[in-house]
C-alpha cells in the first residue's frame, strides 16, 4: 500500500525534508510550501518509507499536485 | 437553556506523536523568549531599594502588600513592563493588575514604596488611567494601596500637567464614584500633595497610624517666599523647619481621623489596613457566580501547554488555530458561529470557567479554491476578506444583544486589498465593524497571539477600541506593526530607487535605508518593545492565557449594567438554527 502526499494549495517548495528511502513516521514534517508570504508544512500521513519523491526545492507545484508517495506496507 | 449550554459541541484533537515530535524546538524557542521576558519582569520587581531595606524600617513593600490582600493564584498582572516615558527606574512606578479579594474580582493598583517612596513618575498618569478606565469597563472595584511621597520634582514637566496629567486620575475616581463603582484606599507612609489627592479622591480611606496625607507636604511647608536667591540664612532657617515637619508632618491620623475625619478607619498593623480592605471587598455587590454560570466550570479536555506547540513562534508558518482554542475552553466544547462562512475567522461560543463568552480568531493557511469568491486569487487566513467581516459584524452584533463578553485572538496581517476587494467594500465592511463593536456595551478583551497588523488590529477588538477593550495581552510570539518592515522599506524608497536608477547613481545607499528601517520595523514591534509602550498590557507565557480568559470573564459577569436572560438569548438559537 502506498499514500500520495498531495499539494494542499499552489505554491513554491522552500523546504523538502524527505529523501528516498527514508523511514517516516505519521506527522513528521515531509514539506514546506510558500505561497502568499506564508509557509505551509505539509505532514507525512502515515508511518512508512518514502518511495518516491516528485518535486524539488523551489519547484512551483499546483494545487493537488503528487508531491512524494509514501509506501506503509 | 440547560440543552444548549451543558453539553456543546467537543471540538480540537490530541496532539499525535509526530506533532510533538517536530515541535520540540518552537516549544523551547518561546519557553526561551518567556524566560527573557520573565527577566524584565524581575528587574521590575526589584527596583529601587530592597525588600530587607523597607523591611527594616517596619513597612511592608507594595509586592508584600499585595502578596498579603489578593487571594491566593488570582493575581493577574498588568502593565508590568510598562514604562512610555522610559524612566531610568525602569517602571511606572505603580504595580496593578486583576485579582480577588475577598472573593470578588477587583482591579488592584499600588504605589511601588521601594521606588523614591512611591513618587509620581512620567507616564505614571497614563498607567493609572488603563486602570481606572478597566474598573470602568468591568464595573468592579478599584482597590490602592497608596504610598506616594508626590512628584518626583526634576521632571515635573514631563508629567504634572496636561490633559491626560497627574491630575486626571482623580477625575477618573470621580467618574468611578458617579458611576457607582467604589474605589477604595490602603494609605501608607508620607503623601503629600498630589500624594494627598492620590489618598483622599477614593471613596473609603482605610489608614495605618503612621500615614499622613496633605495638600502640602514638609517640603514644601517648610519653604518661603522666593527671594530670588539662597544664602546661608535661608539655609538655616529650612533646616530647622525641616527638622520640624519630619518629626511632625502635616496630615497625621491626628488630623484627619480625629479631627476631619477623612479616614474612616485607622490600624495599628500595616496588615490590619489590608485586612480592612479585604473585610469592605466581602461586603461589595457582587452576583454569586451561580447567577450567570451556564454550565458547571470545567478545565478544557488538552492541555493549555499544548499550545507551545501548537502556535509556530516562526511568523510566517501556518497553523489551526481552533486546536489552540480547543485548549482553552471548559471541556473543549464550542458552539461555531456560521461555519463555513468567512472562513478565515472563527466565531463561536464557549463556556470559561462555566460562564458563557465569545471568541473570534483569525484562522491561519490556505482557504480553499474559491474563497474568497469576489477574486480570482487565493485566499489566506490572517487577512480579512468580505465573508469574515460581514460575519463579524454579525456575531458582535449578537453579542451585544445577548451581553456576552468576547475574548478576541488576533494574528493578522490585515485586510484584503486591491480592487476587486475594494468592489466588495472591505473598506465600508471594517468601519462597520468598529460601529458593531461601538454598539455594543460589552467588555472585550484581546490576546495578540502573534501579528497585530494594518487596520485590522484595529477593527479585530484592538485597544484602540478604548471603550471595549478591557485589556490586551501579547505573548512571546507577538509582534505590532502598520505592516511588515520590508513591506514598509518598500512602500519608502520604491520610487526613490526609481529616481536613482534612472539618474545613473548607485543604488546601495538607498539599499542599506531600506535595511535600517526593516530593521527598525523588527526592533519596534517585539514583545518587549509592546509592553514597554503599552501596545499590550501585558504579556503572558502561553500557559497563562487561560487564566486571563477566566480572570477577565469572572470580572465581567460579577456586577454586569445589563444582562440578558439566558432563555431570551437569541445568538445560541440562530447557531442551532
Amino acid at each position: 500500500m502506498s499514500e500520495e502526499i498531495l499539494a494542499p494549495l499552489a505554491g513554491k517548495i522552500v523546504k523538502m525534508n524527505l529523501q528516498v528511502n527514508q523511514n517516516v513516521e505519521e506527522d513528521d514534517e515531509a514539506l514546506v510550501i510558500e505561497a502568499m508570504k506564508m509557509e505551509t508544512p505539509v505532514f507525512v500521513p502515515c508511518d512508512g518509507t518514502v518511495k518516491e519523491i516528485r518535486v524539488k526545492e523551489g519547484q512551483d507545484v499546483e494545487e493537488d499536485d503528487v508531491l512524494a508517495v509514501i509506501f506503509n506496507g | 437553556m440547560r440543552p444548549y449550554f451543558e453539553k456543546m459541541p467537543g471540538f480540537g484533537s490530541e496532539l499525535k506523536k509526530g506533532q510533538i515530535k517536530r515541535t520540540e524546538k518552537n516549544l523551547e524557542e518561546i519557553k526561551a523568549q518567556e524566560a527573557l521576558i520573565a527577566q524584565e519582569v524581575e528587574k521590575v520587581k526589584n527596583a529601587g531599594f530592597p525588600t530587607e531595606k523597607i523591611n527594616a524600617r517596619g513597612e511592608m513593600t507594595v509586592w508584600q502588600r499585595l502578596e498579603y490582600l489578593v487571594d491566593p493564584g488570582t493575581w493577574c498582572p498588568l502593565h508590568t513592563l510598562y514604562n512610555p516615558a522610559d524612566n531610568i527606574e525602569g517602571t511606572t512606578n505603580v504595580i496593578d493588575g486583576l485579582g480577588k479579594i475577598s472573593g470578588r474580582w477587583a482591579v488592584i493598583i499600588g504605589f511601588d514604596n521601594k521606588v523614591m517612596a512611591g513618587a509620581w513618575l512620567p507616564g505614571q498618569s497614563e498607567n493609572i488611567l488603563r486602570a481606572t478606565d478597566l474598573s470602568k469597563r468591568l464595573n468592579i472595584p478599584l482597590v490602592w494601596l497608596v504610598n506616594c511621597s508626590g512628584a518626583k520634582l526634576p521632571d515635573q514637566e514631563k508629567f504634572y500637567a496636561n490633559r491626560r496629567g497627574a491630575g486626571t486620575p482623580f477625575f477618573r475616581h470621580a467618574e468611578l464614584a458617579q458611576l457607582g463603582i467604589p474605589v477604595l484606599a490602603g494609605i501608607y507612609g508620607t503623601n503629600p500633595a498630589g500624594g494627598g489627592y492620590q489618598s483622599i479622591s477614593p471613596a473609603v480611606l482605610f489608614a495605618h497610624k503612621n500615614c499622613n496625607i496633605a495638600v502640602g507636604g514638609a517640603g514644601i511647608v517648610s519653604g518661603m517666599a522666593p527671594k530670588g536667591h539662597f544664602d546661608l540664612e535661608t539655609a538655616e532657617t529650612i533646616i530647622e523647619k525641616a527638622k520640624h515637619f519630619k518629626a511632625v508632618p502635616p496630615g497625621r491620623v491626628e488630623i484627619h481621623y480625629d479631627q476631619t475625619g477623612f479616614f474612616r478607619y485607622v490600624f495599628e498593623e500595616e496588615k490590619g489596613v489590608l485586612d480592612g480592605l479585604k473585610d469592605y471587598m466581602a461586603k461589595i455587590p457582587a452576583y454569586d457566580p451561580v447567577f450567570h454560570r451556564v454550565a458547571e466550570p470545567a478545565p478544557p479536555k488538552y492541555p493549555v501547554e499544548d499550545i507551545y506547540r501548537l502556535l509556530p513562534i516562526e511568523q510566517k508558518t501556518v497553523y489551526d488555530f481552533d486546536e489552540i482554542l480547543s485548549r482553552l475552553t471548559d471541556n473543549s466544547e464550542h458552539m461555531e458561529f456560521r461555519p463555513g462562512y468567512g472562513p478565515e475567522v472563527y466565531t463561536g461560543l464557549v463556556k470559561v470557567d462555566g460562564f458563557l463568552a465569545a471568541c473570534i480568531g483569525n484562522r491561519q493557511g490556505y482557504l480553499g479554491k474559491n474563497y474568497p469568491e469576489y477574486a480570482d486569487y487565493p485566499g489566506f487566513g490572517g487577512k480579512l476578506y468580505r465573508q469574515g467581516l460581514i460575519k463579524m459584524n454579525e456575531f458582535i452584533t449578537l453579542c451585544g444583544r445577548d451581553k456576552i463578553p468576547i475574548i478576541w485572538f488576533q494574528d493578522t496581517t490585515g485586510i484584503d486589498v486591491g480592487d476587486e476587494a475594494e468592489k466588495a467594500e472591505l473598506l465600508g465592511l471594517g468601519q462597520s465593524q468598529i460601529y458593531s463593536i461601538q454598539q455594543t456595551d460589552i467588555p472585550m478583551m484581546l490576546i495578540v497571539l502573534r501579528k497585530g497588523s494594518a487596520a485590522a488590529h484595529y477593527v479585530l477588538g484592538g485597544p484602540t477600541a478604548n471603550r471595549h477593550n478591557a485589556f490586551t495581552l501579547g505573548t512571546a510570539a507577538t509582534e505590532i506593526y502598520v505592516m511588515h518592515g520590508e513591506t514598509a522599506a518598500v512602500a519608502t524608497y520604491s520610487r526613490r530607487l526609481v529616481k536613482e536608477k534612472e539618474a545613473g547613481k548607485p543604488l546601495e545607499p538607498i539599499i542599506d535605508k531600506m535595511n535600517e528601517l526593516a530593521q527598525d520595523y523588527r526592533d519596534k514591534s517585539k514583545p518587549l518593545f509592546c509592553a514597554k509602550t503599552g501596545m499590550v498590557d501585558e504579556i503572558i507565557p502561553m500557559n497563562e492565557i487561560r487564566k486571563y480568559m477566566e480572570a477577565f470573564t469572572g470580572a465581567a459577569y460579577q456586577n454586569p449594567r445589563a444582562i440578558c436572560p439566558h432563555h431570551q438569548m437569541i445568538l445560541p438559537r440562530i447557531i442551532k438554527g
